[in-house]
């Protein structure tokens, strides 16, 4: 009996020994797709064999499941670092759960020497750095060119909203392929109102008047009304948002798919991955009344390092290892969009592929040339704003409001703390 | 007896962790640590919590009544509780009728019976399951099985199964109906406890086998009927898993659980002190009607006064 508790205590004593000895372990967690996943894991593989003792727990979720992740889990200490997006910076950094990078920066450990100044900016809330950008991006209608190029449809950039309800009614006819108006893509209602030069929100509150939303509410209506708008039907079928059960690429028949969507120039290697043999996948700007008043380049995708995390010092190299390691980003190829490092993106501009190098000439040469300034970020409550954006668009496609109903009650139903 | 003057003898540790109350205080140690630990502190921070305006982020801070307040003039709070009261009401007492026709059935034994229970029991351990969500998604979707099968069948076209506030709903019936297993094992047990002499008698007054089940069955079971609408009742309540992998609340919240709205009031648009409030009300109806049903037990079910 006593040889065996013996026993028992030396196993744990050496146990106890061993896991004290045992290596770094970094929560690293993100939002994607399949894409993205097996090229984060394969960096995050590169860069723990180039540091003996450190592995990694990878926690990869779609955008919706994400942030509903995230936000009960930095309460405590398990993540170290977390992708953070340009709209929820503020929330998460001024509640204290993100750890102000600066003295890092001061002290060599992060290197922004080669970062756009801008685009560090854009990580700063008040005078503190708390997310590095790692990849900047513009919105991207996608859309099957396969399907416009048998039919001899042409795109082309900078489209109207006029030209493109054209074009939609042109395919529809053609070929019975329906349109999908960024059902469920947030940014699409601010962007559609900027051509109009009217911002969605000012000061944390709503600014816009049911005329003005009406604007957007209207497209819904012509296209409901015509006959070739994606009918919300499908949505209730599919994971919406996930680039993978996007109509334009997901479903059998034209009657339920769209020949264009709603994304981020970012997307487009996933969207490409994802899509059928021999689709190809072609990018322009989402349409609007003045596309150069509505497109910006945002610096969408970013990474941070929780407060909490009892990793600080690796958590921070491995930030410093994504924005600068070329290797790594040999590894990543901007599918979080164009490296924020001007020189780690020259180093990887040969290594693209042809979809990349097509995504760098939309940023280059379509928007960068084309766009104003990115907007404020949402205000906290935008969720559940945009959510009943979503509601209204689905009561509309089930006929059972008007444009003008819808954007009347969209003021009136709106968030009490947007108000 | 008189104590006085008696020297109590000395016990062993042994001797006094065998008696009775200590030897039970330690064996349900692990439950009752649970159960206080992540059972009773969440709930009590989750009653604190209704009367906040919690964020998740941030601090909570105390607002009083006022998620109450918003919750009673909130159209969506009634809807998902109107979605909620019918998918209960509708799916419990189809699936106890299920579950009971197809007890009757299995309660002849033949070899292969135990066979069928085991097979019918499997849905109602795997039905709650995200896997099977899916697969629901699946077959009910605009190309799947049941679409399929109904083209064969002749049907022209295709119904599309959630697309439409009707049918999704029945969808989400459908897959809690099926799930009669355990129901199903509760009505075998008491059907076989109903003594066989009650039928012999039965059958000498010349009561045939429907009589026999209206008079005889019936009465005798419906302790059992009971407790399982009881508790399935509660589970209908709380139901979560079809309604968010399957339909998503979708179209226009027809199908909106109220546990799922709770979800999304608290993780999607980090309300949650609202989504605590919400909670609780919900456990406050739950104990309303399981209330009501006990206040009407003694109108309809047997009980044993021998």
């Amino acid at each position: 009996m006593k040889k065996i508790a013996l026993i028992l205590a030396l196993v744990m004593i050496a146990s106890l020994c061993m896991s004290a000895m045992a290596e770094e372990n970094i929560l690293v967690t993100w939002w994607g797709n399949q894409t993205r996943n097996e090229r984060t894991h394969a960096a995050l593989e590169l860069y723990a064999s180039e540091h003996e003792g450190i592995s990694f727990t990878e926690v990869p979720n779609s955008w919706d499941d994400y942030w509903k992740k995230v936000a009960a889990d930095i309460q405590g200490d398990s993540i170290d670092v977390m992708q953070m997006d340009y709209q929820y910076l503020n929330q998460y950094s001024e509640n204290g759960l993100l750890l102000d990078l600066t003295p890092y920066v001061e002290s060599g450990a992060l290197k922004i020497d080669d970062v756009n100044e801008g685009i560090v900016g854009s990580g700063k809330v008040g005078d503190g750095l708390y997310a590095i950008c790692i990849g900047v991006n513009a919105p991207a209608l996608l859309y099957n060119k396969t399907l416009l190029d048998e039919n001899g449809i042409e795109v082309k950039d900078n489209m109207t909203l006029d030209e493109f309800l054209a074009l939609s009614r042109e395919i529809f006819e053609k070929t019975g392929y329906k349109t999908n108006i960024g059902y469920g893509t947030d940014m699409v209602f601010g962007y559609i109102l900027r051509g109009y030069d009217i911002d969605l929100f000012k000061d944390g509150k709503l600014n816009i008047t049911a005329e003005d939303a009406e604007k957007f509410f209207s497209l819904y209506e012509t296209g409901i009304t015509e006959g070739w708008l994606v009918t919300s039907d499908v949505f209730a079928e599919t994971a919406v948002g996930t680039v993978e059960q996007d109509p334009m690429i997901y479903g059998s028949d034209p009657e339920s798919m769209s020949w264009c969507a709603f994304f981020w120039s970012n997307q487009v290697t996933a969207m490409q991955n994802a899509a059928p043999e021999g689709m190809e996948v072609g990018i322009t700007t989402w349409p609007s009344a003045d596309p150069v008043k509505s497109n910006y380049l945002k610096p969408s995708q970013f990474f941070s390092v929780a407060a909490k995390t009892q990793h600080a010092d690796t958590a921070v190299d491995i930030v410093n290892f994504w924005t600068n390691s070329v290797e790594a980003n040999e590894i990543l190829l901007g599918e979080r969009g164009i490296p924020a490092s001007a020189a780690t993106a020259a180093g990887i501009a040969d290594k693209l592929d042809e979809v990349n190098q097509k995504v760098v000439a939309y940023i280059n040469d379509v928007v960068s040339p084309n766009c104003s300034a990115v907007p404020a970020a949402d205000p906290a409550g935008a969720s559940e704003f945009y959510n009943l954006v979503d509601e209204l668009q689905e009561e509309l496609c089930y006929g059972m409001t008007t444009a003008a109903d819808a954007a009347a009650r969209l003021i009136d139903e709106c968030p009490a703390n947007l108000k | 007896m008189a104590q006085t003057g008696v020297v109590k003898p000395k016990r062993t540790l042994a001797e006094k962790l065998n008696e009775e109350h200590i030897a039970g205080m330690i064996c349900t140690a692990p439950f009752t640590i649970g159960f206080l630990l992540f059972m009773i502190v969440p709930m009590l921070i989750s009653a604190y919590y209704a009367f906040c305006d919690f964020d998740i982020l941030s601090p909570a801070v105390w607002t009083g009544l006022a998620n109450f307040k918003t919750m009673f003039s909130e159209a969506k709070f009634w809807k998902s509780l109107g979605v909620t009261f019918y998918f209960a009401f509708v799916s419990v007492p189809l699936r106890l009728v299920f579950a009971l026709i197809v007890a009757l059935i299995l309660l002849r034994t033949t070899k292969i019976t135990a066979l069928y229970r085991a097979v019918y029991y499997l849905p109602s351990i795997i039905g709650g399951s995200v896997a099977v969500a899916i697969l629901w998604k699946r077959m009910f979707g605009n190309d799947g099985t049941v679409n399929v099968l109904l083209r064969m069948l002749g049907f022209e076209g295709k119904i599309k199964w959630f697309g439409q506030p009707g049918t999704a709903m029945w969808t989400l019936i459908i897959l809690a109906v099926w799930q009669f297993g355990s129901s199903m094992l509760i009505f075998l047990s008491a059907l076989k406890q109903i003594p066989a002499s009650l039928y012999e008698a039965g059958e000498i007054d010349g009561a045939n086998k429907v009589q026999q089940f209206f008079r005889i069955t019936l009465p005798l079971l419906t302790p059992t009927i009971f407790f399982n609408l009881v508790m399935q009742m509660i589970n209908g309540f709380l139901a979560f898993t079809q309604c968010y992998i399957i339909t998503q609340g979708k179209p226009m919240n027809s199908t909106l659980f109220y546990t799922v709205y709770m979800y999304q009031q608290s993780f999607e648009f980090y309300k949650a002190g609202y989504g605590a409030a919400l909670a609780w009300v919900m456990l406050v109806v739950i104990a309303m009607f399981t209330g009501l049903l006990f206040a009407t037990k003694r109108f309809w079910v047997y009980e044993d006064k021998r």
